[in-house]
């Protein structure tokens, strides 16, 4: 795996990684490094190990074997000054609902050891980050998902760490918010903060410096998002309009013969198709489906997702090959 | 300094977590006095006005004087009188009457010639406690009859054996007067218990036991932090139910209240520890709050010596209520409000319960991990 970092120093060093609960391996044997500022995506379905890798990594579980430095201290003997120097939001919960927000902020920040001043200036940091300072007293059980879910992210900040873990910090919020949510990260990363996030929805892993795709235990490809498309869903995405998916696989034989059609889905009244070779020109891809009578088509350049690659990568390690076109 | 803040932070977040949650204090408030109004007032162990059903066949002023006797004091009272032993058997089986007394002819006769005179006493066994003190009480009427007619026969007479009794402490042996400090038990551990049990188990269902785990606050700082509230709360209500004791049943303090609530307090320790070790096995709410109760209330109720006296129970019981804190609290609280004992006679009360506390402070750190499953 290629451990270059952007930005210069990593923030986090992981090598050989592996948590087992008896006969189960959770995480196989996982190596990666995270540059300091960097977006770190931490991409997987639900049970690929995403969660079990981040309580390693935030000093909650301990490994089975290998070795991860966060923040320069190793996070199985030296698990609370891991703690100290990093923020975590987990998935389940991060506040006390029957708490206000003050009163979260308040806890928080204690738990952390702040106080005096510097507690209070914290405060209303958070709360003016999270955009709540008139909702401070407000019960936390009455704000919308989205607005907790930015008051969670605050108070993970208030001892002000270079490193903050998300474990799936957008999961159950509406996609307005969720832009939202997507903002402030990018504010963090800008004042220099590193952000290490699981997610599964792969539209946001498209906004991470760098994506990690765990299948199974194991990180089976990291990169960043458009790096991830170029090895892995190589090739000219055309979305041809008005035909259905069998006549459009029956026009491409041919060229499905020659290992250059790679995978034809479809998406709404759409049919995409990736290709490589000859048939990446546009020309070319339209006479090929006019020679087999498909004519009156709109035919459009598209682009390969983040979710192609996923579902490339997740069928290459369940059932090989064969799933691709 | 900043240990400190953190342990502060828990303790203030876990008052917030009490002031939310009406039930909580209605649970730790209401529930101590609504006990001891009950067990105060209509649970009595003292048996008075035994229901008694009378056949006179002799009809003599002696026999009349007998029944006088039973009834004279507040023991036991006349409901039913009968001229057939047989019509009793129906008022005893419909509970109209708990006893019947059969005087037979001819006992005024058998008096005056100094014969053993008889008089038949049914009792209702099924009430076995009622039946046992109502008989003592028969036997004492009795005795006191004998010895007014030996007197009057022999002109004078001693009996050659006299046992002077004077009961200590509680002269008129009211039972309320022992039961408010038994009740004391039961009350403390409810709250102490069950509601550490229910808050530990509550982090953990709910997933804030990991972010908590994520921050650096360490294993006894949670600990501490958690605790402190029901530690003020259980002694919020050791002095609610005294004060009530104290004002409504006449329950006596004999003996330094510094020491009472140094009791109250090592038996606190001792069951908010059991609380937290039952949260940190369970760790769920449900299953923590049955564990609680049948591991807390069974004890507490009959292991105390608050209801059944120890001494009388089967050895495996007897050695688990000296394992339990709850026989030396009973023991101590009763010491101290009762006797008047001082430090010199509680101590070992006090060791036994500070060695449970030892004991579970010990087993929940080594289960209580700060990492998740």
């Amino acid at each position: 795996m290629a451990d270059d970092t952007r930005g210069g120093d990593a923030i986090v060093e992981v090598d050989a990684l592996t948590k087992r609960f008896g006969a189960f391996t959770a995480v196989d044997r996982v190596s990666f490094a995270v540059g300091r500022g960097e977006i770190f995506g931490y991409l997987g379905a639900n049970g690929a190990g995403k969660t079990t890798t981040i309580r390693m990594l935030c000093g909650l579980l301990a490994p089975t074997e290998g070795k991860a430095l966060v923040a320069g201290h190793d996070v199985g003997t030296h698990p609370r000054r891991v703690k100290r120097a990093i923020g975590y939001m987990s998935q389940r919960f991060s506040l006390y609902l029957d708490l206000t927000v003050e009163e979260n902020l308040a806890f928080f920040s204690g738990a952390y050891g702040m106080y005096g001043a510097r507690r209070a200036t914290r405060i209303a940091w958070a709360l003016e980050h999270a955009g709540l300072a008139d909702r401070r007293g407000e019960l936390t059980r009455s704000l919308p998902g989205g607005i907790r879910q930015r008051l969670a992210l605050a108070s993970s900040l208030l001892h002000e760490p270079a490193l903050v873990f998300l474990d799936e910090p957008t999961a159950g919020v509406d996609p307005a918010s969720r832009r939202d949510f997507w903002r402030l990260i990018r504010q963090l990363v800008r004042g220099g903060t590193t952000v290490f996030v699981t997610t599964h929805h792969l539209d946001e892993a498209e906004y991470c410096d760098r994506v990690g795709l765990m299948v199974d235990g194991r990180l089976v490809a990291l990169d960043t998002p458009q790096g991830l498309k170029a090895t892995h869903v190589p090739g000219q995405v055309w979305a041809v309009e008005g035909a259905t998916r069998d006549q459009v696989a029956t026009a491409l034989a041919p060229a499905r013969e020659a290992k250059q059609v790679h995978a034809i889905q479809v998406f709404g009244r759409e049919v995409h198709v990736r290709v490589t070779g000859p048939l990446a020109d546009r020309d070319a891809f339209s006479g090929a489906l006019r020679a087999a009578g498909l004519g009156a088509l709109r035919l459009e350049e598209s682009q390969a997702t983040l979710e192609d690659v996923f579902l490339e990568l997740v069928g290459r390690g369940r059932n090989g090959q064969e799933e691709a076109a | 300094m900043s240990r400190l803040v953190r342990v502060r932070a828990i303790a203030q977040k876990e008052v917030f977590h009490i002031l939310r949650d009406p039930q909580i204090l209605i649970f730790a408030l209401g529930m101590p006095v609504a006990l001891i109004l009950l067990f105060g007032y209509a649970v009595s162990f003292d048996v008075e006005h035994i229901p008694l059903a009378v056949v006179d066949q002799d009809h003599s002023a002696e026999s009349r004087a007998l029944v006088a006797a039973f009834t004279a004091q507040d023991l036991f009272e006349l409901v039913a009188t009968r001229e057939e032993p047989a019509s009793v058997e129906p008022l005893l089986q419909r509970n109209v009457a708990r006893a019947a007394l059969i005087i037979p002819e001819g006992y005024a006769r058998d008096v005056h010639r100094g014969q053993m005179a008889t008089a038949q006493l049914l009792l209702d066994g099924a009430d076995n406690m009622s039946a046992a003190i109502a008989l003592g009480y028969a036997n004492s009427i009795a005795l006191s009859q004998s010895l007014g007619r030996a007197r009057v026969q022999l002109g004078s007479f001693e009996m050659p054996v006299e046992a002077r009794v004077r009961t200590l402490f509680n002269p008129r042996l009211q039972s309320s007067v022992v039961l408010v400090p038994g009740l004391m038990v039961i009350v403390l551990v409810l709250v102490a218990v069950m509601l550490t049990a229910l808050t530990v188990a509550r982090e953990y269902e709910r997933g804030s036991m990991e972010q908590l785990f994520a921050t650096p606050v360490g294993r006894i700082e949670i600990i501490l932090g958690k605790l402190a509230p029901y530690f003020v709360l259980g002694l919020v209500q050791v002095l609610l139910v005294l004060t009530t004791g104290v004002v409504l049943f006449d329950v006596p303090v004999n003996g330094s209240l510094a020491l009472l609530f140094l009791i109250a307090s090592l038996f606190l320790l001792a069951m908010l520890m059991q609380g937290l070790v039952i949260s940190v096995v369970t760790r769920n709410q449900m299953v923590a709050s049955q564990v609680a109760a049948i591991s807390t209330l069974l004890p507490a109720m009959l292991l105390s010596g608050f209801v059944f006296p120890i001494d009388n129970m089967p050895p495996v019981l007897q050695g688990l209520a000296h394992v339990l804190p709850a026989k030396y609290f009973v023991d101590g609280l009763r010491g101290v409000l009762l006797r008047g004992n001082g430090l010199d006679v509680v101590w070992p009360d006090l060791v036994a319960m500070g060695l449970f506390f030892v004991v579970m402070l010990v087993v929940s750190t080594k289960r209580f991990q700060r990492r998740v499953a």
